[in-house]
């Protein structure tokens, strides 16, 4: 069995990264926040621009996220900075981080008196996290506590024959080790979502994979628009994809053959090991956070065209769908999966590489979207603003 | 299938009416499917684009991965290219035009 060795936090959940957030619970707060970053070493701030002016769902789906990046066992501190008006509230995100048991403070701008005077206070909350934080130490973990994000973007038409195949070998390898698999980005299971529903654990979960696929499909169709100006994306189709069904057909490959255990809402925490689905909009960086609000410690992240993006929580293993884009963007890749569209490699070779790479992350080896410290953040929205 | 071709292209599933190419093809390029099947590259196929292996009526399937990924707007004939130009996706496509 493979092990590594992680942080293990009071609620029993393993990081493999140990970060003290600054967290704003609304944009309002964000430079407040981006100024104690940059003045506390060890700490990261997440900007965003939402939390205020949100109704219904929407606002419960922006607060359910801040919510679950806090939780997610990468973090073992939490400030959160609030303005004081907003509608999602400071003193609730931070109360419901601070179930996990982890430390976890909150501010709130317009009660102390302005931004200098709340930057002040900030540092030095989030200097004492630091102290705390880092005094904490890796310990030996079951890779059943291993939550595996995966995720593609800017794809070609080699990526469902090479990195990710191979990704869903890694799927495979890391469930049968007692691991979970997210597996999201909806619009890109439209045209095989049969697929998915045939591996169904039972009936339920059946309807929920072709009912979240019907609704992304309806939400394109009822504005009278085809979902395929936007995806496949211009660079897709230059890969050679040539449909929608195509590229989704690919996409599903990366969660390998074992059985859909359940359909998450974006942001929910699973409550099943294995594999499952998170219902994510096919945008990177608003999937990616999806995935970190449910709690993923790790993203592994194919790519034909070449993607840079990387996650302030997770980091993101990339993977080259071919050799021509691995030489050509190595300083953003991790592995060359390209390798099995020449033929000297396997799906089940290079499956088993990502496999290591994945303990070898969560053992802190930093992945290129860390070294370069991409931290790109995006709340999915479903509703406007008011 | 012979090692020959597999350095041409990547057929995913026998279902296949078309193929991949593992690097640029030119026009005129052979590629041996059995002894007696050969289809002639027609026109160039650009890395990982697709070629028709067998004739596409108007309105037929295209099959990749065994599975339908779209329908031919004209008929294809084997060794031509399969891309945006001659498949239109049937998913996620508004009917109000």
């Amino acid at each position: 069995m493979e092990k590594f060795l992680g942080y293990k936090r009071p609620d029993g959940k393993v990081g493999v990264r140990n970060h003290v957030v600054i967290l704003p619970s609304v944009a309002c707060s964000n430079e407040v926040c981006n100024a104690i970053a940059r003045k506390v070493k060890g700490t990261i701030s997440i900007p965003h621009q939402h939390g205020c002016a949100q109704l219904g769902f929407d606002a419960e789906q922006t607060a359910r996220t801040l919510i679950g990046v806090g939780k997610n066992p990468n973090v073992a501190a939490v400030l959160v900075i609030g303005l004081g008006c907003e509608v999602v509230n400071s003193s609730i995100i931070a109360s419901k981080i601070a179930e996990s048991g982890k430390p976890v403070r909150s501010l709130v701008i317009q009660e102390i008196g302005g931004s200098p005077k709340t930057i002040r206070e900030g540092v030095r909350i989030a200097k004492e996290m630091v102290c705390f934080v880092s005094r904490l130490k890796r310990e030996k973990s079951k890779p059943n506590a291993l939550i595996l994000g995966v995720e593609c973007g800017g794809s070609d038409a080699c990526s469902g024959l090479s990195a990710n195949p191979a990704l869903g070998v890694t799927s495979d390898l890391l469930i049968k080790e007692g691991g979970t698999i997210i597996l999201s980005e909806t619009t890109e299971s439209i045209g095989a979502e049969h697929i998915l529903a045939k591996r169904a654990i039972n009936k339920k979960v059946k309807q929920k994979i072709l009912e979240i696929v019907r609704r992304t499909e309806m939400r394109a169709l009822n504005l009278g628009l085809d979902i395929g100006k936007a995806n496949p994306a211009p660079g897709n189709y230059e890969g050679g994809i040539t449909t929608l069904e195509e590229k989704s057909l690919g996409c599903v490959m990366k969660g390998g053959t074992s059985k859909v255990m359940e359909v998450l809402e974006y942001s929910e925490l699973p409550t099943q090991k294995g594999l499952v689905l998170m219902d994510t909009p096919g945008h990177d960086a608003e999937s990616m956070t999806g995935l970190i609000a449910g709690g993923t410690q790790i993203i592994a992240f194919t790519t034909g065209r070449g993607n840079p993006l990387g996650s302030p929580i997770a980091p993101v293993i990339k993977i080259a769908s071919n050799s021509y884009l691995y030489s050509k963007m190595k300083d953003n890749m991790d592995i060359n999966a390209g390798e099995i569209v020449t033929g000297h490699e396997t799906s089940q070779g290079i499956g088993e590489k990502i496999f290591r790479e994945v303990f070898r992350v969560a053992n802190g080896k930093l992945t290129k979207s860390e070294i370069w410290g991409h931290r790109e953040f995006a709340i999915n929205r479903i509703g406007p603003s008011f | 299938m012979n090692k020959k071709h597999l350095e041409k292209v990547i057929l995913s599933h026998p279902k296949d009416n078309v193929a991949t190419a593992r690097s640029a093809i030119s026009p005129g390029t052979f590629l041996a499917f059995s002894k007696d099947k050969k289809i002639m590259a027609k026109e160039g196929i650009p890395f990982a684009h697709k070629i028709a292996l067998r004739r596409i009526p108007r309105d037929g399937a295209v099959i990749k991965y065994g599975e339908r990924i779209g329908r031919a707007i004209r008929e294809i004939k084997p060794g031509e290219l399969v891309h945006i130009h001659n498949v239109v996706g049937e998913r996620g496509r508004s009917k109000k035009k």
